[in-house]
């Protein structure tokens, strides 16, 4: 709050209501929260191509996964090839291997496909992230929205009281220059559910009531002077997030509620709890939820920590596809994992593998992918591809908002008038697609 | 004073009557939804001239009108019924040509004159083409081996205008106004310092494959359709409009957009002269000699769904004509080709009716030529074959006959295959359906099929709400029950629903009894019954529905003995436990 006060002659005098509202009320939402949900449900207006997904879960593997011991095990036995001592396990789909660190995923390889030839321009973290995310470069001058931003703001809302854009296990990225409502809605710890959304224990029902009255009498000369929408747009912005506090989707974010069983079936990390997040926010018709999971910079004692991460993720990726499906629900959404870049085939001095851009491993699965599928197929030294062509990220991104039906060639402009889309210049690579 | 005023007035009306005729008064909506009657006077770029009941005048801006209002207003002033320019404004300059001696009144001159008078709206001017002294090096075209140097020299100086009457070519009439006014922008990815230029839109117009490509989201020409094609309507939009393209350098000359238009007319060919009656000898076939009649008789009715002022345009009676496929598979009522028997063939018999009867095809302009009719007879009587090379047999003939129940080897998606069979809901019944918190979405630009859900607040729902669909009932696809408070009564309202195909009744109070009342939904494919309380009472009955291709099973009361017999009984479906 004391940061949000500092930054007032920044705020804009929306913001600066709602921050009122949470002093004045004790309606301690979001301060982002505010702008998201007094977006009246328009319906979609469907495009030229029908949405195969409705909703995307987004795993994202923070600081660099290493492809070769999870998603692209190398089959060929040959000495000339670095592959260590992870050996590939078949899958429920013909001709297709994981890494046997994945034991459980590998089941569900039937609804999967894996594009083998990803391949980017950044070899940091930091950029390469912002690139996977945003299909652009990092620039100093601009801030690109998320691709979940754009699917926010393309797609339209579902769920009238929800946003449709959430960030589970850390945020990265923003909404960038499209309204700060369409930016991810970041929920720290799953277990926790949505921060802020509850009134003060202190605050009971007559009080609470007693200080909206009060607040809407103080309102009331100056929205008598000054009767317009833009005025009306704050009481209405108190009402809605006294609606969202009252609304019974505020459950969905209530991961306790679930059994035991199910908790135990995701994993009790914050990773699994994060899937099982996931799949209660696609119950409620979230449109894109990402999840993060961190911990994958493995330049030493590679082998050992993806084995400790894999178990973790295995679990968590196997137990979502597997519920979704259970609850027919995987048709419907589309589920992406995929990391800012890989490590190297060459296993280094301390027992590690270092960045490498060339021909790392997205994942997808579900509704509108084409199951049992890899796409591409990297030499013997992983640097280029023998089959197939290489994928940037702005060609994933374009893949999945193909597959989401959203429009890819509709450009919107900055405010300085510069020309953006969802996913840049990407090609839609439909070979991982039932088109 | 004030009776000489009103006789001005009169002058003037009656002048500008006998050069325009009145437009009659009607009520206009704006799109705040206030309405009001008016009649319009005349129009100025954006801005339409609407006088009032009580004579007032009243200057709109078109975009402040309803759709419908926009039609009307667009219709009259393409027809030219109303004048261009401010009402005041013509009412002055016919004041000051014609009759200033009449007017003796000067407070009313001085009245009209102090009115707001706009200038003439400011064109772009037109891209200056740098021009080639003769004899210039530039002023030669490198001529191919075994092209005629002549054509070459036509080309080059003549802008690739065709002669009159002269069918439209691609290479030599259209690819060079595109060449001229949008390669700049639509052109092929190139390398220009170092970087790619992709074209904008993801649209290049280098060839005659990449036009017909269009871009990723649409196809940019429709072969013989001006009004689908959006590379026409670009070019003939207003030039305020952000999609008016080409956005600098000025419009394209009426000559241009015409060679355009004439192209996609003739059928948007690579080569000109594509078409016509092609030599029947080899055995009539649609592709070669039917689609060239329906394209040009039939084709303004029952084509594809088109967009069109905004609206959806659909086929007449439900029927397309567009493709093989859809010429066999009719309309809901039924076939119109009898392979091998045109007696019997809906299509033959509508063409070849008396010429006073209403149901003669096609309704306006004349009846097709007895050339035309013999050459459908003929098509028919030899087994309405798509290629010359196809054979017709006759026992073959049941399977190949398309009908909505055996869509399995069918290529098109059950959906649309309904939805292009049906009318649009209106916005009010679908204001309706949405009142009692379904979120109603259509599925598709294409068809009119639509899915209704109940996202926000799910548990609130109860079987009342639901009730509230029934004026869309026909048209919903896509029910999504799911997490409300519906129980089995439910199901009076959900069997009413007869082109269902996806319903989802998760974690809901349904039972058995509420399974029986499905059987008649005969398009339901997907059925979510996880969380119910269905068991293995409701076997049988689901047991009935041969044609679904997923049930949901898990977390039901339907023990494994019951999947085992379902799975039995129905062994193509995915069924889910």
């Amino acid at each position: 709050m004391k940061s949000d006060l500092k930054k007032l002659d920044e705020l804009s005098r929306r913001e600066f209501v709602a921050s009122a509202a949470k002093a004045c009320l004790g309606v301690g939402l979001l301060p982002m929260a505010g702008s998201y949900i007094h977006t009246p449900a328009q319906a979609f207006q469907p495009g030229p191509r029908p949405a195969k997904a409705r909703h995307l879960i987004y795993l994202y593997m923070s600081a660099g996964m290493s492809h070769m011991d999870t998603f692209a095990p190398n089959t060929d036995a040959d000495k000339d090839s670095y592959q260590g001592p992870v050996s590939p396990i078949p899958t429920s789909a013909d001709g297709v291997f994981l890494s046997e660190n994945l034991p459980e995923t590998a089941k569900h390889m039937h609804n999967a496909a894996i594009i083998r030839t990803m391949m980017t321009s950044q070899g940091a973290h930091m950029q390469g992230t912002y690139l996977m995310h945003t299909s652009y470069q990092m620039r100093g001058t601009i801030s690109h929205p998320t691709f979940g931003s754009w699917v926010a703001k393309m797609s339209g809302p579902i769920n009238s009281t929800i946003p449709m854009n959430i960030a589970i296990n850390g945020r990265i990225g923003s909404s960038g220059f499209l309204e700060s409502k369409y930016g991810p809605l970041p929920i720290g710890n799953p277990n926790a559910g949505l921060a802020n959304s509850k009134a003060a224990d202190y605050l009971d029902q007559t009080r609470f009531d007693g200080r909206l009255a009060m607040a809407q009498k103080m309102n009331a000369s100056f929205l008598g002077t000054y009767d317009q929408k833009q005025v009306r747009a704050y009481t209405d912005l108190y009402n809605d997030a006294v609606k969202l506090m009252k609304s019974e989707d505020l459950k969905a974010f209530d991961v306790a509620s679930e059994p035991d069983a199910m908790k135990d079936l995701y994993g009790r990390t914050a990773f699994g709890q994060g899937c099982l997040l996931a799949r209660r926010l696609v119950e409620n018709k979230v449109r894109y939820i990402e999840v993060n999971r961190g911990g994958w910079d493995t330049h030493s004692n590679n082998f050992e920590s993806v084995a400790n991460n894999c178990a973790d993720l295995d679990k968590g990726l196997s137990a979502l596809l597997l519920d979704l499906e259970m609850r027919g629900l995987l048709q419907d959404t589309m589920i992406v994992l995929v990391s800012e870049f890989g490590r190297t085939p060459r296993i280094n001095g301390g027992n590690g593998r270092d960045h490498w851009p060339y021909g790392f491993s997205a994942f997808l699965a579900g509704g509108g992918v084409k199951g049992g599928t890899v796409y591409g197929k990297m030499d013997k030294v992983g640097r280029n591809p023998v089959d197939g062509k290489f994928i940037d990220p702005a060609s994933l991104n374009a893949t999945i908002g193909y597959n989401m039906g959203l429009p890819l060639s509709d450009v919107q402009y900055s405010p300085s008038g510069r020309p953006f889309k969802v996913a840049h210049d990407g090609e839609p690579l439909l070979d991982v697609l039932n088109t | 004073m004030g009776l000489s005023r009103y006789i001005f007035l009169f002058v003037c009306l009656l002048k500008a009557s006998a050069l325009f005729a009145e437009e009659p008064f009607r009520t206009f909506t704006a799109v705040g939804g206030q309405s009001f009657t008016a009649r319009v006077l005349s129009y100025e770029g954006q801005t339409f001239y609407l006088e009032g009941k009580d004579g007032k005048l009243y200057p709109v801006p078109y975009a402040q009108l309803s759709t419908n209002d926009q039609i009307y207003l667009r219709k009259i002033s393409q027809e030219a019924k109303i004048p261009i320019g401010d009402p005041r404004k013509l009412a002055s300059r016919e004041n000051t040509v014609d009759d200033a001696t009449i007017t003796t009144d000067s407070t009313v001159s001085e009245e009209l004159i102090e009115q707001p008078v706009d200038g003439p709206r400011l064109k772009a001017p037109p891209k200056k083409k740098p021009k080639l002294r003769p004899g210039s090096f530039f002023a030669y075209k490198p001529v191919n081996l075994g092209q005629d140097p002549n054509l070459a020299v036509e080309m080059k100086s003549g802008g690739g205008a065709p002669k009159p009457g002269e069918p439209i070519d691609f290479t030599n009439h259209v690819l060079p106004i595109l060449e001229d006014r949008c390669f700049s922008c639509h052109q092929e990815p190139y390398d220009k310092n170092g970087r790619t230029i992709q074209p904008k839109a993801g649209l290049a117009l280098n060839t005659y494959e990449l036009v017909m490509k269009g871009n990723l989201d649409a196809t940019v020409v429709t072969a013989g359709d001006v009004e689908d094609s959006y590379l026409h309507e670009v070019l003939t939009l207003d030039e305020d409009d952000d999609m008016f393209m080409p956005p600098k350098g000025g419009p394209l000359t009426p000559e241009q957009i015409d060679i355009i238009k004439r192209w996609i007319e003739e059928g948007a060919k690579p080569k000109a002269g594509g078409g016509g009656v092609a030599d029947a000898s080899g055995g009539i076939s649609f592709h070669d000699h039917i689609f060239p009649i329906l394209e040009e008789r039939c084709l303004d009715c029952h084509g594809e769904p088109y967009v069109k002022n905004g609206r959806t345009i659909h086929p007449k009676a439900g029927l397309a004509l567009d493709t093989y496929e859809a010429v066999l598979k009719g309309n809901l009522d039924g076939e119109i080709i009898d392979r091998g028997e045109h007696e019997e063939s809906t299509l033959y018999v509508v063409i070849t009716l008396d010429p006073d009867d209403s149901e003669l095809m096609p309704p306006k302009g004349d009846p097709l030529t007895e050339e035309e009719i013999e050459l459908i007879k003929n098509w028919i009587d030899e087994g309405a074959k798509e290629y010359p090379s196809d054979i017709f047999e006759r026992p073959k003939e049941e399977k190949v006959a398309v009908s909505l129940t055996t869509p399995a080897d069918n290529k098109i998606p059950l959906v649309d295959l309904l939805g292009k069979r049906l009318s649009k809901p209106s916005k009010t019944q679908i204001d309706v359906a949405s009142k009692t918190g379904a979120l109603v979405t259509t599925l598709s630009e294409k068809h009119s099929m639509i899915r209704a859900e109940f996202s926000s607040g799910p548990s609130l729902i109860d079987n009342k709400a639901v009730g509230a669909l029934s004026g869309i009932q026909n048209n919903i696809s896509h029910l999504d029950l799911s997490r409300t408070q519906v129980n089995d009564s439910v199901m009076g309202n959900v069997k009413k629903m007869k082109h269902l195909t996806w319903l989802g009744l998760r974690n809901t109070e349904v039972s058995n009894q509420g399974i029986k009342q499905l059987k008649d939904l005969q398009f339901l494919r997907y059925l979510n019954l996880s969380g119910t309380k269905v068991s293995d009472g409701a076997i049988k009955d689901l047991s009935q529905m041969k044609d679904i291709e997923e049930i949901y099973l898990w977390n039901s009361e339907v023990t494994d003995k019951g999947i085992e017999s379902l799975q039995k009984a129905l062994p193509d479906a995915k069924i889910v436990f």
